[in-house]
């Protein structure tokens, strides 16, 4: 054992040819990170071998192409996400301050976990939407219907004449053949999420390692990385999905998170770049390097840990992007999802049978008001992610 | 590796160069050299401390970083205890590394934000293997306590420390591996007058205790005499003059040093009006000029021996000429010769008649519109050692080296005898 003695005129000195780091300097969260990811790869295996039908008899779950795509990324997500969090309590509890002193920042990060949270375990909880014609075209609650066109029609509340209210059974009214538009949404969130977190994490893991090879070697290996995106820019991944989806992956979910996650990451990896081109002179990596630090060293302690309020703001815009693509192409026909999505039901909602859609506003109504909130909690959420995690401002 | 100098010296550095190429063009071809450092030899002794001086730009930083090798030098020799350090593999270089550390000028950009001050300063004990928690926490309290802070501020975060507080805590960094040389570049040049003298004394009192040897950059001369030992004058990416502190002070042998010491201010009223003023500025490093690259801004540039200058009045006339053939002299802004004669200082009539004589039918020529006349002639007339030779760094009568053709072999380009200068 080196000597360890503080008083000694000389710093604590170090044995180095007896500090070789091995196997014990592997944190907890790596091996776990490994360990959860090969209990993906068993059930997969097992699932793909022994049981392609369902693998999990007692839930009644055959777990689809989407679902394995969602389990890794779900698995990436609290690596790299909630355990750093929960790791350092000081940091997540600053951040937490931070956020409550914006009133903006606090309702969209509740609106985003009621999200997260709904899409876990909502279309379970709630259960799917059933096609019920006694129950078709129930209106919202607080509201009203007249059905004089409709035949036949069974009101759930009660009926002035022709004229319907609507109850708490349906708060959000009912589509043409019954369905719950509460259900609807609760499903289209689960969609979402699965198709915002997929997407993301193989864009977050495609963008970061362009961008942060790009910016940090420079030279040629920026050049070639850069004029690839360049290119890979002018196609829209919209067109691609549409014809390798019809062609061969399927018109699901997971052709239109993998299309998407493999091509829509042109823009982060430029501000991902830009961030690792400032990063490259900073005195921290500089004085990293004297000190004998690796590029790698230098990538992953330095550079990438100070780019996560760019990678996040960026995803933060991405996402809402996705998930109205998804609807879009669901409306247009061109995306089918195991269930029901919000594009179909809009569909359907906007035509004009058996009554003109604004006599069934409500349809169209809350599936906007649904998209319309989305949409602006991410944005939102997205800036205030940006000022709270900003390493500039904690420089100056 | 026989050098005689090299025995007791830690470092030695033979003829550093680290020329960065200028591309231009479509197919970025390389059209020419930036000599940031152009031959610099000097030696680190144990336990010392050694300055390099010089304007901004003139590569001291460059020099630093290039024989630590953070940037590949593209010349020369760096012996770190007798071995060559630019023969290193990845082995040696780590093992390298551990001896010689670096402090940055910025403190301020010094820390990842995103890390406290105690992993920060722990870094480089990771780096190198050493990932245990406890003991990384015992060394890091231990260094904190030794520069001046305390053990708690180890779970701060950089933000939450002054300038002054980030550079200690970039030294407790940057010693942390207990190494035997610490290159610090421009150490307090970013931190307030009051806050330098502290670090400077932290410096001076850890190198003392560590038996560190140090190599300090900086433009500073006032922080050089403080903490150096020996210091070397930097002009152009060429070592001008090197010295003991207290000997180049005193008794300054290449223009440029007498030129930097009276840059410094001085306080006495009585002393004001005698400073040597440089003219001209900085030549571009990409295309130095030719012989000595101080020529073009020396006020004791050497005269030609054809004619008779009386002291310093040839830098008007070199001035001239330069302008002249630089193109920045246009005829039609002059009414008559005198005009030009106020323009460029040059006294009404030169004592010597044949050297006027030149330069009144220059200026008929410049005055005539013929410009590219007006600088043959000026140039064959005019032409000085010190465009021609690069002066070697040789030893002077002072006892230290300085590289100036008024010293050594060149001393019969005679006056103006520099040596005299620190009487008046």
């Amino acid at each position: 054992m080196p000597s360890t003695e503080l008083e000694s005129a000389r710093f604590t000195s170090i044995d180095w040819a007896t500090e070789s780091g091995g196997w014990r300097s592997v944190r907890l969260r790596t091996a776990g990170l490994v360990a959860a990811l090969l209990v993906v790869a068993a059930l997969f295996t097992y699932d793909y071998v022994v049981a392609p039908r369902e693998l999990f008899e007692f839930l009644d779950w055959d777990v689809t192409r989407i679902d394995w795509l969602f389990l890794v990324s779900t698995v990436l997500f609290v690596r790299y996400a909630v355990v750093p969090l929960a790791a350092n309590r000081d940091r997540a509890a600053s951040y937490a301050a931070e956020f409550a002193r914006r009133p903006a920042g606090v309702l969209s990060l509740g609106y985003i976990l009621a999200f997260g949270v709904l899409g876990v375990v909502g279309p379970e909880w709630f259960g799917l939407a059933r096609v019920d014609f006694g129950t078709k075209l129930q209106p919202p609650v607080f509201a009203t219907f007249d059905a004089a066109d409709v035949w036949p029609y069974t009101c759930v509340g009660n009926s002035v004449g022709d004229v319907c209210h609507g109850t708490w059974q349906y708060p959000l009214g009912t589509t043409r053949v019954g369905e719950d538009m509460v259900k609807l949404i609760v499903y289209a969130i689960r969609i979402g999420l699965q198709l915002a977190l997929s997407a993301a994490m193989i864009m977050v893991v495609v963008a970061t390692a362009v961008g942060t090879a790009a910016g940090y070697f420079g030279g040629w290996v920026d050049d070639v990385l850069m004029r690839y995106v360049d290119v890979q820019q002018t196609i829209p991944a919209v067109v691609v999905y549409i014809v390798l989806a019809t062609m061969y992956l399927g018109q699901g979910l997971f052709a239109l998170a993998l299309i998407f996650g493999l091509l829509d990451w042109g823009g982060i990896a430029r501000l991902v770049r830009s961030e690792a081109m400032q990063r490259r002179t900073d005195g921290f990596v500089r004085a990293a390097r004297s000190a004998g630090a690796s590029d790698f060293h230098v990538v992953r302690k330095h550079v990438i840990p100070n780019s996560t309020a760019t990678i996040v703001t960026a995803l933060t815009r991405q996402i809402p992007l996705l998930i109205l693509a998804q609807v879009a192409l669901a409306y247009l026909k061109l995306n089918n999802v195991a269930y029901r999505s919000l594009g179909e039901v809009l569909l359907r909602g906007l035509s004009g049978n058996p009554v003109p859609w604004h006599q069934k506003w409500w349809i169209a109504g809350f599936i906007t008001l649904f998209l319309v909130l989305t949409v602006v909690s991410f944005n939102v959420f997205g800036d205030v992610v940006r000022d709270v995690l900003d390493p500039q401002s904690e420089v100056a | 590796m026989t050098d005689e100098s090299e025995a007791d010296a830690i470092l030695s550095v033979r003829n550093l160069e680290k020329h960065y190429p200028v591309r231009s063009g479509l197919l970025r071809r390389v059209t020419g050299h930036v000599k940031a450092v152009d031959g610099v030899s000097f030696d680190v002794h144990e336990g010392e401390t050694v300055g390099l001086v010089g304007e901004s730009g003139c590569g001291k930083s460059t020099t630093a970083t290039s024989l630590l090798r953070l940037e590949e030098p593209t010349g020369g020799e760096v012996y770190f205890e007798g071995e060559d350090i630019t023969e290193y593999g990845s082995d040696d270089e780590q093992a390298f590394r551990r001896r010689a550390q670096m402090v940055f000028q910025d403190p301020n950009s010094a820390f990842d934000p995103r890390m406290t001050v105690g992993e920060s300063v722990a870094e480089p004990l990771g780096i190198h293997g050493l990932r245990d928690g406890d003991r990384q926490r015992r060394i890091v309290e231990d260094l904190l306590e030794r520069v001046g802070l305390s053990a708690d501020d180890a779970d701060q975060y950089p933000h939450e420390f002054s300038g002054g507080q980030k550079q200690r805590i970039a030294l407790a960094r940057a010693l942390i591996l207990n190494p035997d040389l610490l290159v610090a570049d421009e150490p307090v040049s970013a931190l307030d007058v009051s806050v330098q003298a502290e670090i400077l004394s932290l410096l001076d009192d850890l190198q003392s205790e560590l038996g560190l040897s140090m190599l300090l950059i900086s433009h500073d001369l006032g922080v050089v005499r403080q903490v150096c030992d020996r210091v070397g004058v930097m002009y152009l990416g060429e070592l001008v003059e090197m010295a003991p502190t207290e000997e180049l002070f005193a008794n300054p042998q290449h223009p440029y040093t007498e030129a930097l010491l009276a840059s410094i201010p001085d306080p006495d009223p009585r002393n004001r009006g005698d400073a040597v003023e440089l003219t001209g500025d900085v030549p571009d490093p990409s295309d130095p000029p030719s012989g000595c690259s101080f020529h073009p801004r020396c006020p004791r540039v050497v005269p030609p021996a054809d004619y008779d200058f009386p002291e310093d009045s040839f830098r008007e006339v070199l001035d001239f000429r330069l302008s002249v053939e630089n193109g920045d002299v246009d005829g039609d802004e002059f009414a008559s010769p005198a005009d030009v004669r106020d323009e460029f200082d040059l006294p009404p009539e030169l004592p010597d008649g044949d050297a006027d004589a030149v330069i009144s039918a220059a200026i008929e020529d410049v005055l005539a519109g013929d410009t590219g006349a007006a600088a043959d002639r000026l140039g064959d007339a005019f032409e000085t050692v010190c465009e021609r030779e690069a002066p070697e760094l040789v030893e002077t009568d002072a006892g230290h080296p300085a590289a100036c053709h008024l010293h050594g072999a060149a001393s019969e380009h005679a006056p103006p005898e520099l040596s005299a200068s620190d009487d008046d």
